[in-house]
């Protein structure tokens, strides 16, 4: 192969976001797929299959092969994509049958919830039957495909990467409208003869000819584009020329065929489809449970791991060089940790807790400490912890921790020590459900996990005499944070230790999958907490946690540090840490408090009182969430190779990416308001004036992040 | 034969694609063994902006082409010379590019905010479609 077609073969675009969609529609595809062979096994399943893939990698070949890269080049490769998207791509996806596979792909209450009443609308029923009938469906792919021929438009695609995305996705849809009469996926019978497909491919087939020979025949340079490059010593005339029967020859074949199958078709004698149904459904081994049912013996493996690297970091910062790119305590915990412990909270659930290297060291100490004393009462609350995370705050800016190695060594030896000490002293885990502001944030952070420690069956917890998942067993010790399972509604408090599942000796007890937030929807009697609508303790510090999230963030961002930089110069030296002080008291307490004040005032208007207050302050969480999230990646994003790879530019995707979690913070956010202001009022006006302040109080959140997420930010934790 | 093509269209402040095609200029063919120096230049009345980067195969997505990611700091008129060597031979083509200042944020991802309105008002819809279909059930009920 010469030099000139291999540099060819090797020119893949490769999107991350084009090979995202199609990996996702693959997996939900391939996952309705497994779902409906459990109920009904047909002879084409495999065939289906194959097809609904080999359309996803066609789209693949069309958009990410060598053919997009050249096809601003040569017309030739732009046609032969086009075919690809438009006569291709999509009879194969719709040979996949894709319409129930996809739908049972989805979450089962998604789909039931979100899209049931959507699919049961006549008049969207309406619309779809309309744009799948054969006139329609071969008029818009008329018109879609001498359109985008026109010369203006074409060279307009070729232009713009934005409206070259369009023209494409308008030859892949359009294509899927045309190809729908003659494939006729379902579900349900089509309401046009079968014949009718045959006509309707036939005067495609005219179109095709008459544009392709359009290109072949005019004599006339139809894009100059192509001229003015000249990528080869072919003209674009000749190049045109190809691509004219790029798409008659080929264009035409694929026209021809299936209208020369279905003819036959119709002529041929009926051969009932065979349908295998199954004597009993057979449920076959379920990976996830398997492997989360060894997540208790993991944990230990984990746990060691990160004490390992805990010491590491330790003797590092303290010994190593103080600059914070190039040491382990200037990295792993700032860069690597936080945000590595927010995607597992956002993919899993409280995986940090799991894996605390802190507990780790306090259950060794504990076989020779006591811990025989009980928590006192009047600290039982979480005050303390909320006290120390607004401290946190205060210290990363004030004293810069995430430029102190040496600070950073000595935050995570007082950790260790507190933990031990505390938990060596007084009963259960009251350093994790009193203290550890780390803890908290996991805590109420997890509220928006997907899944949850929680029982299977309630009905087997009302038959268990023993419960041992609070008191323990011989095999392993009970909840040290006084969960009871049966009335645990949440993940507040539970740091996944597992220790209940280890205990149930019925297997009720799992890590098991919830809708993000579904938990903050209701106020049920929750074990060892009560009512959230009387925590104000608890709403105080998920305030803290959703407000510090845009401090913490804010205090990155070029115009609040050259506010503080201000100040510091006309204050004088040493006076850094009461300006950032007053940055994180009022942007962390002051503002929520003043927030909160207002929207429940607007509440008391409508006659509600101070639970109903508490309920929605835990709606912000998943803005807050989404906030930390978003700030996480950024830093994740560009430092995640410190110290051995030195980023020069902040990647192009990571505005996107970090939008579009705050996009979904926000989004959960107003479902949850919604669902609590509806439990109040049955009334459509009065459940929109409660929610309502909640609501703008969240878009205004929105738009500090979005604002925040748009300033010039300090690389920390780089070269540079 | 020197083509030079960049990216975003038109070019802005910031991070820009600049890719070079060449060819010989008796039969047109790529040359895939040269080497390419871009060198972009912009003086304005109070500063002067150069920028000296090798473009190569490895940054390019067409691998018949050889691209450099360039920083570009300011708007204006940059001049661009593309330095091209291969063993003895060495040949240059110089232009201006128009930069435009940066586009503003929001313009460039306006998308994703209205994003949330767009699946506000879908909610909306599922609300609507539900408490008719709660209200049409009760109506037919005996």
């Amino acid at each position: 192969m010469n030099s000139v077609a291999s540099a060819a073969l090797t020119s893949w675009t490769l999107s991350a976001r084009v090979i995202a969609i199609l990996l996702i529609a693959s997996a939900v595809y391939f996952r309705g797929w497994l779902r409906g062979r459990r109920l009904i096994r047909q002879e084409q399943d495999y065939l289906r299959l194959w097809a609904f893939l080999g359309g996803l990698g066609v789209l693949f070949l069309a958009t990410e092969s060598p053919l997009d890269a050249f096809d601003s080049l040569f017309l030739s490769a732009h046609m032969a994509q086009h075919l690809l998207l438009m006569m291709v791509a999509p009879p194969l996806v719709l040979l996949g049958h894709p319409t129930l596979p996809l739908l049972r792909g989805l979450p089962r209450r998604f789909v039931k919830e979100g899209l049931g009443p959507f699919l049961s609308w006549p008049l969207l029923k309406r619309i779809l039957r309309s744009l799948t009938s054969p006139p329609i469906a071969l008029l818009a792919f008329a018109v879609s495909t001498i359109f985008w021929h026109l010369p203006k438009f074409y060279e307009l695609a070729l232009r713009s990467p934005g409206w070259h995305a369009a023209q494409h996705a308008s030859f892949f849809w359009t294509g899927i409208l045309f190809w729908w009469p003659v494939v006729q996926p379902g579900p349900g019978k089509f309401r046009w003869p079968r014949w009718i497909a045959i006509p309707h491919l036939l005067l495609a087939d005219v179109l095709n000819t008459v544009l392709s020979a359009f290109f072949v025949f005019s004599g006339r340079l139809l894009y100059p584009t192509y001229e003015a490059i000249r990528a080869s010593r072919m003209s674009a005339q000749d190049d045109q020329t190809i691509a004219g029967l790029i798409m008659w020859v080929p264009g035409s074949i694929i026209y021809l065929v299936p209208a020369l199958v279905i003819a036959v078709k119709l002529f041929s004698p009926v051969v009932p489809l065979s349908y295998t149904r199954r004597a009993r459904r057979v449920s076959a081994p379920r990976v996830s449970r398997t492997v989360l049912s060894r997540l208790p013996q993991l944990r230990r493996v984990a746990q060691g791991a990160m004490l390992l690297l805990a010491i590491a970091v330790m003797a590092n910062g303290w010994w190593g060089t103080q600059v914070a790119p190039l040491n382990l305590a200037g990295v792993l915990p700032w860069i690597h940790w936080r945000a590595l412990s927010v995607l597992a909270l956002l993919i899993v659930g409280n995986l940090f807790c799991m894996a605390c290297p802190f507990t780790f060291v306090r259950d060794i100490g504990r076989k020779v400490l006591p811990a025989g004393l009980r928590w006192p009462r009047w600290l039982r609350k979480k005050w303390l912890p909320a006290a120390l995370f607004v401290v946190y705050l205060w210290a990363y800016e004030a004293f810069g921790l995430w430029d102190s190695p040496w600070l950073t060594a000595w935050v995570i030896a007082a950790y260790f020590l507190a933990a031990l000490v505390i938990d060596g002293v007084f009963r259960g885990a009251s350093f994790c459900k009193y203290i550890c502001p780390i803890g908290q944030f996991h805590f109420i952070s997890s509220l928006v996990s997907p899944r949850e420690v929680r029982i299977r069956h309630s009905a087997v917890c009302k038959t268990c005499q023993t419960h041992d998942c609070i008191r323990g067993n011989d095999h392993a010790r009970g909840c040290e944070l006084y969960l009871f399972q049966p009335k645990k509604a949440s993940n507040l408090d539970c740091t996944f230790c597992l220790d209940c599942v280890k205990a149930c000796p019925h297997d009720n007890v799992g890590i098991l999958p919830v809708a993000p937030a579904s938990t903050l929807i209701g106020d049920p009697y929750r074990s060892s907490i009560g009512r959230l609508s009387k925590r104000t303790d608890l709403a105080v510090l998920a305030l803290l946690i959703v407000f510090g999230a845009f401090v913490n963030a804010a205090g990155m961002v070029a115009p609040v540090m050259m506010w503080e930089h201000g100040w510091h110069a006309k204050l004088g030296p040493k006076t850094m840490p009461a300006i950032v002080g007053v940055f994180v008291i009022g942007g962390a307490v002051l503002a929520p408090l003043l927030a909160v004040l207002a929207c429940a005032g607007f509440n008391r208007l409508r006659m509600a009182g101070p639970e109903v207050t508490r309920r929605f302050i835990f709606t912000l969480v998943p803005i807050g969430v989404g906030m930390w999230a978003a700030h996480l990646l950024y830093h994740f994003a560009i430092g995640w190779g410190a110290p051995w790879v030195q980023v020069s530019s902040v990647p192009t995707w990571l505005t996107s990416a970090q939008m579009l979690v705050l996009d979904a913070g926000l989004l959960l956010t107003l479902y949850v308001a919604w669902r609590v202001a509806n439990q109040y009022t049955r009334k459509l006006r009065s459940a929109l004036a409660l929610g309502m302040p909640w609501a703008v109080l969240s878009c205004m959140l929105y738009a500090t992040g979005v604002w925040i997420l748009f300033q010039p930010m300090q690389m920390r934790g780089m070269l540079h | 034969m020197v083509t030079v093509f960049g990216a975003p269209a038109p070019l802005r402040v910031g991070v820009a694609d600049l890719s070079v095609m060449v060819q010989g200029a008796a039969d047109q063919n790529s040359v895939l063994d040269a080497k390419v120096r871009l060198h972009l230049k912009r003086s304005s009345a109070t500063n002067v902006f150069e920028i000296v980067v090798p473009a190569s195969h490895a940054a390019a997505t067409n691998k018949l082409l050889y691209a450099a990611h360039v920083n570009l700091p300011s708007a204006g008129k940059w001049n661009l010379e593309v330095g091209v060597t291969r063993g003895d031979l060495a040949a240059s083509a110089s232009g201006d590019i128009n930069v435009l200042p940066p586009e503003p944020p929001l313009a460039s991802h306006w998308l994703y905010i209205a994003l949330v309105p767009l699946l506000i008002v879908l909610f909306a819809a599922n609300q609507w479609l539900k408490r008719n279909r709660r209200f049409r059930r009760f109506r037919v009920r005996p």
